[in-house]
This record gives C-alpha cells, sequence and structure tokens, in this order.
C-alpha cells in the first residue's frame, strides 16, 4: 500500500495483496491509509497522546478508570498524565487521545464551570449538557476539517440517574451503561459487556465494588496487549454518596513464569 | 494499484508505516431504516446497532427520530451528520410552527429536509434519511432522500447499509413488482410488520452493521404505538 | 400641543412624552390621500374593489396597478405611495415563493401580513441596517387570500400592525366607506352581493363617476383563486348597480388629493 492510488471513499477498496510489500506493514483491506503526497496538511495530527478510556455505569453511579501516561508516538513520555477530571459534583471527564487538544478544551470548561459557580444559583452543568456541548464542540472542528484529535467519556448523575456518554472527534456521541475508548473498545468492551449482562441476568444492577473490579480486571488485561498502556492507572467512582478517587493503582502482573515460555 | 509511483521518493515503500495519520470527516456507523405507508397508517423501523468498523459502539442507539405528531425521520450513516442535521431539523419545526401557528405537515417537512439537504451540496450531510408520516389527508407516505437532497415519495423503503438486501423483499411482497395473477391491493398493518421483521431478521445475517434489535413506530391517527423487536446480537 | 409635536416629529425612532411616533402617523396619514379601496370577505371567497385615479384624460389608465397577484393564492390592494408599495409586494412575493421552495406548500394569508409587516418596522435613522428605509412605509395593504383557513381578509398600515377583517375600506373614501361597509355587511354574504356592495360603496365615496376606466377589481375564491376582472365583466356588474342620487354621495371628503404622488 506505500504506494498506492490517493484512497477515497469514492473508489473501491484496493485488494488486499495478501501482505505488506517489502518495509511496510499490514494492511487488511478496508483499512484507511494516508496517500503518500497529500497537498497542504490542513489538520494536525496527535502528538502527547492517551490511551483508553475505560466507563461502567453501577448501582448508584459511575465508575470511570484511564491509566496515566501520555505516550509520544511509541515513547512513553510522561508517566504522570492524570486523564480523568473532576468536572463540578456531578461530573467527571475521561480523554484520550490528544493531550493539548483536552487541555484546551479543559480551559474553556473550567471557565464555563466557574461561570456557573459566580452565577449562585445552585444550578451546575449537567452531564448531559456537557456531552451535547463538546459534541457541537468537537463537530464544529471537525467541519472546518480541523477536528480536535480527542474521544471524551463523561460520566456523573443527572437527575437522580447515572449518565454515561462518550463524544469522538468528529462529534460521534452516544450513550451505553458501559463504553471504552481507543484499543479498550477492542479488548475491554467484551469483557465489560459480559460481567454487565452476568448481572443484568441477575436481576440486580452491578454494584460499585464489583464494577471497580471489573474495570481492574480489564486494564490489567489492556496493560498486557496494549502496547501504549502503562501499569499505573486511576480509578474514580462518582455515585450517590459524591465523588471518590481511588488513588493511583498499579496493575499486578506476574512475569515469574516469563522464563518458562520457550519456543520464541 | 501501484501504478502511481512517487516521483519524488525512489523508496517511497520505506515511507510505510508513517506516524502521520488521516483524517476525514465522514464515518460509517451503519445501520438501516425502513419505512411502510398504508392507506392510514405509516411504520417506520431502524435497528438499534451503531458501529463503525469491525466494533459495536452501542447495541441500543435508536435512529428514529420523532418531528411531529405525526411525522417520524429515520436516519442512517454516519452518526455525527445524523445527531446535527436532526437537531437543525428540530429547530426548523419549532420556528415554523412559532412562526405559521400551526403544526408543519409531512410533505412540509419532505420538502424542508430536501433543500436542507442541498444547501449542504458540496459539504453533504452523510446521511441515508427516510421520513414517514401522514399527510395532510391522514394518508401514510414516505419520502426517501439521498445525502445531497434528492427526494422521493413512495409507499416503501428500504435505506442504510442494508438497503440493498431489504429493498427487493420489499418490491416483492408490498408492490408486488412483476408478479403474475396477484391482486395488487393496500397492506394491511400486521402484514407490513410481519414482513418488516422478516426483513430485519434476514438483514441481520448478511449485513454486520444491521443487527441487535429494531425499534419499531406505527403512526395512526390516534397517535404513535411504539414496539421493538430482537435481532441477533453477533 | 403643535410646539412638542414638531420637537418630536423628526427622529422616526423617537417617542414623544405622551408616548407616540409621529412619523408613524404621519404615514398613516399619508394613506388618507391615496385612492379609495374596499376589501369584503365573505364564506364563498373575497372582494377587493379599488378606484383608480385618472388625473389626465391623457393618461393611461391600465397602467395604473392597485390590485397585485402576490401568489395563486393571495391578492393585495394598496392605498398610499405607490412608490413604496412596489417594494412591500415585492417581498410578499419573495416570501410566497421561499415558503413554496422550502416547504412546497401555500404560504397561510396570515404569514405573509407577517412577513411584510416584518419589513414595515425595519425603518430608523442607523446606517447599520444596511438598506433599511430611513422612514416608515406610506401604504396600507388589504391582502385578499384563501389558505387551509378558507377566505381570508388582512389589512396593514404603516405602523405594521394587522388585524383581520370581514370587511375594509382603505384610502382617501375610507371613513364614509368603512361606515358603510358596517351597515351593509352581513355574514351570510355571498360574493356577488359583495361584489355589488363593493362597487356601491365605491361609487358613494369617489369623486369622479364610477366606470370600467377607473377602477379595479379582483376577486379571490377557493375554485379560482386571484382573478382580476376584464373590463367587460366589471361592466356587467356595473349595470347591475342602482343608479344614487346626488345627495347619497359621499365624495369630497378630502379634496385637495395630492394626486401626483400617491394617486
Amino acid at each position: 500500500m506505500a504506494c498506492g492510488t490517493p484512497h477515497d471513499m469514492f473508489s473501491a477498496n484496493p485488494l488486499w495483496h495478501n501482505g505488506p510489500i517489502p518495509g511496510g506493514f499490514y494492511n487488511f483491506p478496508g483499512s484507511k491509509t494516508a496517500p503518500l503526497y497529500s497537498g497542504a496538511q490542513r489538520f494536525h495530527t496527535p502528538v502527547t497522546t492517551g490511551t483508553s478510556v475505560l466507563a461502567i455505569k453501577c448501582d448508584g453511579g459511575v465508575v470511570i478508570a484511564a491509566d496515566i501516561l501520555g505516550s509520544y508516538g511509541s515513547l512513553a513520555r510522561f508517566r504522570d498524565l492524570h486523564r480523568v477530571h473532576k468536572i463540578n459534583e456531578n461530573t467527571v471527564l475521561g480523554v484520550s487521545g490528544d493531550y493539548a487538544d483536552f487541555q484546551h478544551l479543559q480551559q474553556i470548561i473550567e471557565q464555563k464551570v466557574i461561570s456557573e459557580q459566580c452565577l449562585d444559583d445552585g444550578f451546575a452543568l449537567k452531564p448531559r449538557s456537557l456531552l451535547c456541548w463538546l459534541t457541537r464542540h468537537l463537530y464544529y472542528r471537525r467541519s472546518r476539517y480541523d477536528p480536535l484529535w480527542t474521544n471524551f467519556i463523561v460520566g456523573g448523575i443527572q437527575d437522580g440517574q447515572p449518565f454515561l456518554g462518550t463524544v469522538d472527534k468528529l462529534g460521534t456521541a452516544y450513550e451505553d451503561d458501559h463504553i471504552a475508548t481507543g484499543y479498550g473498545a477492542y479488548i475491554a468492551l467484551p469483557v465489560m459487556r459480559d460481567e454487565l449482562a452476568k448481572a443484568k441476568q441477575s436481576g440486580q444492577p452491578i454494584s460499585k465494588e464489583d464494577a471497580c473490579k471489573v474495570l481492574e480486571r480489564c486494564m490489567t488485561v489492556l496493560f498486557f496487549r496494549d502496547a501504549r498502556s502503562f501499569p499505573k492507572y486511576e480509578m474514580i467512582t462518582l455515585t450517590e454518596e459524591g465523588y471518590e478517587h481511588h488513588g493511583t493503582k498499579t496493575v499486578k502482573a506476574n512475569w515469574e513464569i516469563a522464563h518458562m515460555v520457550k519456543g520464541y | 494499484m501501484s501504478s502511481v509511483v512517487d516521483p519524488f521518493n525512489k523508496f517511497s515503500y520505506m515511507e510505510s508505516g508513517s506516524q502521520r495519520q488521516h483524517f476525514s470527516p465522514y464515518a460509517d456507523n451503519g445501520g438501516s431504516v425502513v419505512a411502510i405507508a398504508g392507506e392510514d397508517y405509516a411504520i417506520i423501523a431502524a435497528d438499534t446497532r451503531l458501529s463503525s468498523g469491525f466494533s459495536i459502539y452501542t447495541r441500543e442507539q435508536s435512529k428514529l427520530f420523532q418531528l411531529s405528531e405525526k411525522t417520524i425521520l429515520g436516519c442512517s450513516g454516519c452518526w455525527c451528520d445524523t445527531l446535527t442535521l436532526t437537531r437543525v431539523l428540530d429547530a426548523r419545526m419549532q420556528m415554523y410552527y412559532h412562526e405559521h401557528q400551526k403544526l408543519m405537515e409531512t410533505p412540509a417537512v419532505a420538502q424542508m429536509l430536501s433543500t436542507m439537504l442541498y444547501y449542504k451540496r458540496f459539504f453533504p450531510y452523510y446521511v441515508s434519511n427516510i421520513l414517514a408520516g401522514l399527510d395532510g389527508e391522514g394518508k401514510g407516505c414516505v419520502y426517501s432522500y439521498d445525502p445531497i437532497g434528492h427526494c422521493e415519495k413512495s409507499y416503501f423503503r428500504a435505506g442504510g447499509s442494508a438497503g440493498a438486501l431489504l429493498q427487493p423483499l420489499l418490491d416483492n411482497q408490498i408492490g408486488f413488482h412483476n408478479m403474475e395473477k396477484v391482486t395488487v391491493a393496500p397492506v394491511p398493518v400486521e402484514k407490513a410488520l410481519a414482513i418488516l421483521k422478516d426483513g430485519f431478521i434476514s438483514a441481520a445475517e448478511r449485513d454486520i452493521y444491521t443487527g441487535d434489535s429494531i425499534l419499531i413506530k406505527i403512526i395512526t391517527k390516534d397517535g404513535i404505538k411504539d414496539e421493538s423487536f430482537q435481532l441477533r446480537k453477533d | 400641543m403643535f410646539l412638542t409635536r414638531s420637537e418630536y416629529d423628526r427622529g422616526v425612532n423617537t417617542f414623544s412624552p405622551e408616548g407616540r411616533l409621529f412619523q408613524v402617523e404621519y404615514a398613516i396619514e399619508a394613506i388618507k390621500l391615496g385612492s379609495t379601496a374596499i376589501g369584503i370577505c365573505t364564506s364563498e371567497g373575497v372582494v377587493l374593489a379599488v378606484e383608480k385615479r385618472i388625473t389626465s384624460p391623457l393618461m393611461e389608465p391600465t397602467t395604473i396597478e392597485k390590485i397585485v397577484e402576490v401568489d395563486k393564492h393571495i391578492g393585495c390592494a394598496v392605498s398610499g405611495l405607490m412608490a413604496d408599495s412596489r417594494t412591500m409586494l415585492d417581498r410578499a412575493r419573495v416570501e410566497c415563493q421561499n415558503h413554496w421552495f422550502v416547504y412546497n406548500e401555500r404560504m397561510a394569508v396570515e404569514s405573509v401580513a407577517q412577513a411584510v409587516s416584518n419589513l414595515a418596522i425595519q425603518f430608523g435613522d442607523s446606517d447599520d441596517d444596511g438598506g433599511a428605509m430611513s422612514r416608515p412605509f406610506g401604504v396600507a395593504i388589504l391582502f385578499a387570500g384563501c389558505d387551509e383557513k378558507g377566505p381570508q381578509l388582512f389589512h396593514m398600515d404603516p405602523s405594521g400592525t394587522f388585524v383581520q377583517f370581514e370587511a375594509k375600506a382603505i384610502g382617501s373614501g375610507s371613513e364614509g366607506a368603512q361606515q358603510s361597509l358596517q351597515e351593509m355587511y352581513h355574514k351570510s354574504m355571498t360574493l356577488k352581493e359583495a361584489l355589488t356592495t363593493a362597487l356601491t360603496i365605491l361609487k358613494q365615496v369617489m369623486e369622479e363617476k364610477l366606470s370600467s376606466t377607473n377602477v379595479e377589481v379582483m376577486t379571490m375564491t377557493p375554485e379560482k383563486m386571484f382573478h382580476m376582472f376584464s373590463r367587460e365583466e366589471v361592466e356587467e356588474i356595473l349595470g347591475t348597480l342602482a343608479p344614487i342620487s346626488k345627495e347619497d354621495s359621499l365624495a369630497g371628503g378630502v379634496s385637495t388629493a395630492r394626486e401626483g404622488v400617491s394617486a
């Protein structure tokens, strides 16, 4: 695919040549590749990035987790980068993708929260409103061909009900009981869906503790498989009892049997 | 495939795997919509799977948008465009109501949607729209669109990722196309529902972007009735 | 009183201490110099009848157009400054066509009146409004139309106020004509009755002798929509009118009509 015609949405997918050309990587059919010689590049590309964020709704709230690594391409550049943020008493925001883009939005959001507090009318930014605002903003930027290369998860409590929603760099937004971004969507989401299905069968909503355990397991699996992940991660719960930061946790990896693995 | 050789770089293959990421403002989030209109009813149904590539974003996303008591829009395609389009539509419905002191009727919505889509002719909403409802006389009607505003009125239509799978079934079972010795008669609501469900079951077998469940809305003069129906979830 | 008025009648957007906008009131006065127009709404349709002032025997009467078609389902009669009316009617036509383009349906009569009213109040002295008028429009309009709600008649004055009427007269003879309309109108009126009523009243209030050249007549019915009467059709109705004695004539209310400008 290295010397392919520019691939656009009007032409059919190229045939798969059963492998990469010398020096190239695998490109599966349907996957997009950048044209070699594109004209002026109007959009920027992510620089310092964060990988997956995971979140699930539990009994009376939400649990959200993300590791604390800021990658610089393949370099593990920043090792204490917080990607889950408290917005106000009923909203948390998790981010994956370009961290600079996130910080730009964070400034705007913080100002919005301060402005709301100054009014002192007892109203605060609700999670659904924040998600909607983010959706409009990201859609606006993608329409300008200047996207903010981010993927957000908004969690919180609205009208006494747990809320969980996400939006990506295009402005694709949806709500669900369980959401994962990045590699988590491939690796952790099936695990989370499984666990929630089990809980649903029992007729009981999953408890906060159980939800935390599920996410711990998912973070472990992600650390094993996602090359851009990190063993240290944050876990935050937001329930009727309030916001709770469970501290920075570390994936318990056991490499003792590694020396017994043979055949490579 | 290798017809274009980059003249500036003899070793262009070495560039492969570059870190530069491609940006496309569009995504294909799949989804299928079917609408059938009868003498005094209109049915519109859409699956609830929202996906991208090989991953399912969510299994319970409604793609039906109620615009008035008599009009419902079904959308599939690029979800971010759907979200935006339906928001603008809602606002336009509200503005019309306040400007003209009356509810917008389905044919008017149909025409407005067409002009709205065409106004974005050179940066289109990548959405396949199907509008179903009752017209001024209470008759069922279905309007279908392409992403840049071509509008066609019909009595049954399938659209979205499994549109090509579903439409022939409707042509045969509801339109009685190219059939001999059949009495062409309007389809009663029960039969329309049965055909619709069978269609979705079949589509979910072959189209990975259609599945999980379907939401059905039945529009009659007495109001809108909701129904849901489970599909395969793999 | 006169002093106060002269202080506050220059700026079009300045209220007088009594809370009046004199320029708007003056504009309404300007209508009273215009030719008389009568509109009657019945269940069968709407009738518009307008006097044409033939100020010179050398004038070509057919070039005076006081009743115009806005859309198939809406006709308008105007009185006042004809040049101003062109702008207003042009807006009405554009709004109708735009509505048809976007919604593929006929625009409601009330909505058209609303749209024209929006234009009528866009006067002011500031420059930032762009092409807005610097003074109020000097026209009154009768909208006769048929929509989902059936035949309707609307009246709009230079202040942009629009009100629905069963029967309404505007222009120089409007006071007498409105009085006569009140006496003669009844809800069960047929279109034919409305036609003779409108022309009888017009005959009473006009200075000149009513003839097929100095009157314009239009009907708006659900069947035929906008229908402008030909010379022959007008003559036919005129023939049925009872001759009126000189005492019944209400003409001469405004003897100094500014014919050159407002006609």
